[in-house]
């Protein structure tokens, strides 16, 4: 008895897998864009919330709209909408882009709130008591904290944002669902290109796991495994040496 | 003491034998201790109320601190003895009165009179030191990067200067040797000196200590006070809420008996054995 698996030419993934790849790199790439793009507006959002009201309902609003709307929707809209309402007409990549960032920039806000909350009320204090501005305890004390508190979430959602891309094969994004329905009509061979990308975004979700993970253990204070002390090192081995120096001079 | 060495972490420090201030002339037994040698006023409350919605937590408190002084808030929980220090760097901003600090009115003012300089908050905390009972160190810097930090920030220090100033200071609190560890590696007494040498780090002409060592482990206790000791032998001027009625005796050249937002009782060293308020006794018997 043969097993049901060998009946499908697997060989064909080998075969076309330039294209494959190419098509996850355009994935990531619109992911990887979307993600910088809207911790920056997440974050503005956040503060947004944060502030009395008009600006908190503003971001209130923004937030339960775009949180509320499916991708697939977003990206018609952008693509098709936009170009008619405004006259503008973006690449299928920008429309994907500015996509994933109204979509996920309402996700990041509502994380980094909840960061941002979480610091204690002591920490702002303690920056105010020694004179700090509060633009400089933002960047110095808050921000670094609660950006901490933020990556195992911010990992999630951009696991989310790599697979979102998936349906912008509608505008016809040359991304891994794209590539590959195209080789599926050449092959008639769905069930293993299929296979093909499944596999591929979950090794992605798992680059990705693993990616926040060092990010997590590398901002936790004292840095936590082997190379999130190695990418520290240097400040710590700087701040060492000038104890070291200090000490010495003292006995001196 | 060895520059690096931590201060001796004596356990001794509410011994009522010790001679130190009973016998010193410096404090003599007038209820405001003005027999201290004292120099000019430097944080000077009057009037100054403070509510939190409907309530209202300091219903008028005069307070005069000066040069060199060490002052002592106690009272029951409540009393709003945190709230004054709080006040001192407008991390409470007062609701009502006169808030001066050298001369600058950094409060509402008084309505019967002008006001001559008004100052800016952030200026009153630069001058300002303050220790906090939840230390409130912050977590993601090393001891040194966070003595180093409002240097940088608010001085305009080099990162070198910067952190050689902090490294100085840390030896002062006998923290040195424990500056590149963070928070979280350091017991409670250690993060306090810590932050005791942030805040002196920046030359403040008062520091603040609101209930310093309550959150410590008693045995941690005494590293604390022996720092807060030598501060204080040094001439620095302090206003301190604590619970350590001990140290304050020891130290205190004038205790302030707060209740329900109000100074009842002032007094030198002998106000903890001869108070005249009947509220005050109760609270000592009750606490001594």
């Amino acid at each position: 008895m043969s097993l049901p698996l060998a009946n499908y030419d697997w060989g064909l993934i080998w075969d076309y897998r330039s294209d494959l790849l190419n098509g996850l790199v355009t994935a990531l790439e619109v992911a990887v864009v979307a993600l910088v793009l809207s911790l920056v507006f997440g974050l503005l959002l956040a503060l947004m919330r944060m502030r009395p009201a008009p600006f908190s309902w503003i971001a209130s609003i923004y937030i339960n709209v775009f949180r509320g709307i499916p991708a697939l929707v977003t990206v018609i809209w952008v693509y098709f909408g936009l170009a008619l309402v405004i006259e503008v007409s973006f690449s299928v990549f920008q429309a994907g882009v500015i996509a994933l960032t109204l979509l996920y920039s309402a996700f990041f806000a509502e994380i980094f709130r909840s960061a941002l909350e979480a610091i204690p009320k002591g920490q702002q204090e303690a920056g105010l008591a020694v004179g700090m501005r509060p633009i400089r305890i933002f960047f110095s004390i808050t921000l670094p904290q609660a950006t901490k508190i933020a990556i195992p979430n911010i990992g999630n959602m951009f696991i989310g944002m790599v697979k979102d891309t998936s349906v912008f094969t509608v505008i016809g994004l040359l991304e891994v669902v794209r590539v590959t329905q195209n080789v599926v009509a050449t092959t008639f061979q769905p069930f293993v290109l299929y296979s093909a990308a499944a596999v591929l975004y979950v090794a992605v979700a798992f680059a990705i796991d693993f990616l926040f993970r060092l990010i997590e253990k590398t901002l936790e204070a004292p840095p936590n495994g082997v190379i999130s002390r190695a990418i520290r090192g240097r400040r710590q081995r700087r701040i060492q040496a000038l104890i070291d120096a200090e000490i010495a001079s003292a006995k001196a | 003491m060895t520059p690096t060495a931590p201060p001796n972490d004596s356990p001794i420090r509410t011994n009522p034998t010790v001679p130190h201030d009973t016998n010193d002339p410096l404090t003599a037994p007038e209820p405001t201790a003005s027999g201290h040698r004292l120099g000019e006023p430097i944080v000077e409350l009057r009037g100054l109320r403070k509510s939190f919605g409907d309530l209202e937590v300091l219903k008028g408190i005069d307070l005069t601190v000066h040069r060199g002084e060490h002052v002592v808030l106690f009272g029951p929980s409540g009393s709003g003895k945190s709230t004054v220090l709080r006040s001192i760097n407008m991390l409470e901003e007062p609701t009502a009165g006169s808030l001066r600090f050298d001369g600058v009115e950094y409060g509402p003012g008084l309505p019967d009179e002008a006001v001559v300089k008004r100052g800016k908050a952030i200026e009153l905390r630069r001058s300002v030191g303050m220790v906090f009972q939840q230390f409130n160190l912050f977590p993601h810097l090393t001891a040194l990067e966070n003595v180093a930090l409002p240097l940088r920030s608010v001085r305009g220090l080099s990162r070198a200067e910067a952190e050689h100033r902090a490294a100085e200071t840390l030896r002062s609190v006998g923290m040195l040797v424990r500056a590149a560890h963070y928070p979280r590696q350091l017991s409670g007494g250690q993060q306090q000196r810590v932050a005791i040498a942030r805040a002196l780090a920046l030359d403040p002409k008062v520091m603040l200590f609101d209930e310093p060592t309550s959150a410590l482990d008693p045995e941690l206790v005494g590293d604390v006070l022996a720092t807060m000791r030598e501060l204080a032998e040094s001439g620095m001027t302090m206003v301190i809420v604590t619970h350590e009625l001990g140290f304050a005796k020891e130290i205190g050249h004038m205790n302030v008996f707060m209740e329900d937002g109000q100074v009842v009782e002032t007094g030198g060293a002998e106000l903890f054995s001869a108070p005249t308020s009947p509220r005050t006794q109760k609270f000592l018997s009750a606490v001594l």
